[in-house]
């Protein structure tokens, strides 16, 4: 589904990403865990071409990601994107966000989109805010609107980008279930996060990123039970 | 009292004086309305080519786009630069002297200078406004796949239009009064119809105080006007 080949970052002289190799098969679910500034956000950054690549190859579905001819939009199309701060359209409303993207990029008809839209909403269970205004919500709802704005255009691949690093606690939970609910789906997922607990429950890989590459990376169970790089156990040490 | 109203007479009765003020005021309200609207024209694409300049991803820099955008932003700093770094005055002068010299009506060469003059700060207010917008806003959009023209259409600048409201509504108050200056290349606007009941009448005080409250209530009733459109606006920051 997506294969990233000696992928490289630089943000001026910071080197950011060292060399990251990674294959994620379809209908998997990685979670990516590392200390801030390990290189992880940039990392998913890069799978959608948010951030560029400074050296390094990624191909989703068997299209070059990175050839300077491909078309980006029409591969991001293919890649939903959940962000840490939600980002929903501030001008519109929870409606116009859902279907904004599928009714101008001409996939769905207004009818179809707002009908797919409602459905979406009612499996995340805000199908009454369908005419609020994101500020109007609380930071849970928006990122589930979030969740399902990105839906709306039927991806194959989701990503999270700490989704649930900017909410108060208490409103964790909910958003958490409708990913464990996307999961179960059977979405192919790449989930940026601290949540141990998700990725424990959820991941069928765990990716630990540290220094901008790479260092261990396991099934749950292994990862976090038997982990072997001394980084990710000092890190483990401190966050379990 | 009786020389109030005798002088009052001589401005504004006698060989219907009023006419200056009137015909003035519509004068001035004509160039300010349409140097506003091209001027907001001119400053829209402006402001918008020097954000797409800045907002560039390396690889986008590199190509031709990337090679055209940068002239076109060079060409852009250039002319908010030396707008802004003369005076209204001169450049209306240039503009009936120099440049429009042939120009048969000076209505016209009002209206194309105060456009000019306006784009210039109108295009660094819009580029405040859509620098204002976090830029996730854009992140989102693209993730979505959409191009960058269509989340800068429906996402960005409508948000970027509201942020850029209050110092919009302040830069059409400046127009409208900087038009009075149109009395150089001799525009009777309303300024200038005051001035020449002045020099008719030798009266100062009553046609100098009318002109001036006439813009004042002009400027009273665009802030009003501003203030309920802000309002409305505002519907979608409803916490």
């Amino acid at each position: 589904m997506i294969t990233v080949k000696d992928l490289h970052k630089y943000f001026d002289d910071n080197h950011v990403l060292r060399g990251i190799n990674y294959e994620i098969e379809k209908g998997e679910k990685i979670v990516i865990i590392g200390a801030s500034g390990s290189g992880k956000s940039t990392f998913l950054r890069c799978l959608n071409l948010l951030d560029i690549p400074t050296s390094g190859h990624i191909w989703v579905d068997g299209e070059e990601i990175t050839d300077p001819k491909a078309d980006v939009n029409q591969i991001r199309r293919k890649m939903g994107m959940v962000f840490q701060h939600f980002n929903l359209f501030n001008n519109l409303t929870i409606m116009d966000n859902i279907t904004l993207a599928p009714v101008k990029l001409k996939i769905q008809s207004v009818e179809e989109a707002k009908e797919n839209a409602l459905a979406l909403l009612d499996r995340v269970g805000l199908r009454e805010k369908a005419d609020a205004y994101p500020s109007q919500l609380s930071g849970g709802q928006k990122q589930r609107i979030a969740i399902v704005r990105s839906l709306a255009m039927n991806p194959e691949v989701m990503l999270f980008d700490e989704p649930t690093s900017a909410l108060d606690p208490e409103m964790v939970g909910e958003v958490l279930q409708v990913m464990r609910e996307l999961a179960d789906s059977g979405m192919t997922m790449v989930v940026v996060t601290h949540e141990m607990g998700f990725a424990r429950e959820v991941a069928s890989k765990v990716v630990f990123v540290d220094e901008g590459i790479i260092k261990e990376e396991n099934t749950p169970q292994e990862f976090f039970n038997t982990p072997k790089d001394p980084r990710l156990q000092e890190f483990l040490s401190k966050v379990l | 009292m009786n020389g109030l109203i005798e002088k009052f007479t001589q401005d504004f009765i006698v060989d219907d004086r009023w006419k200056f003020i009137t015909k003035g005021l519509g004068v001035t309200l004509e160039v300010t309305a349409l140097a506003l609207v091209f001027g907001v024209i001119i400053g829209l694409i402006i402001g918008i080519i020097r954000c797409a300049h800045d907002q560039q991803n390396a690889n986008e820099r590199r190509g031709v786009k990337g090679a055209i955008l940068n002239f076109l932003n060079l060409i852009c700093q250039l002319y908010v630069t030396v707008i802004r770094g003369t005076p209204a005055l001169v450049q209306l002068l240039i503009m009936y002297f120099i440049i429009l010299v042939s120009a048969q009506s000076k209505v016209m060469v009002a209206v194309v200078t105060f456009s000019i003059n306006s784009g210039a700060y109108v295009a660094e207010i819009f580029r405040g406004g859509i620098m204002s917008i976090d830029k996730g806003q854009m992140e989102a959009g693209r993730s979505l796949g959409l191009n960058y023209v269509q989340t800068m259409t429906y996402t960005i600048i409508p948000q970027a239009m509201k942020a850029c409201l209050p110092a919009l509504a302040n830069e059409l108050i400046t127009l409208l009064k900087e038009t009075s200056i149109c009395g150089y290349i001799g525009l009777n606007e309303l300024t200038r119809g005051g001035d020449i009941i002045r020099g008719t009448t030798f009266d100062a005080l009553l046609p100098l105080f009318c002109v001036a409250i006439i813009y004042l209530v002009i400027v009273m009733l665009l802030s009003y006007l501003m203030s309920l459109i802000e309002r409305r606006l505002r519907k979608s920051d409803n916490r």
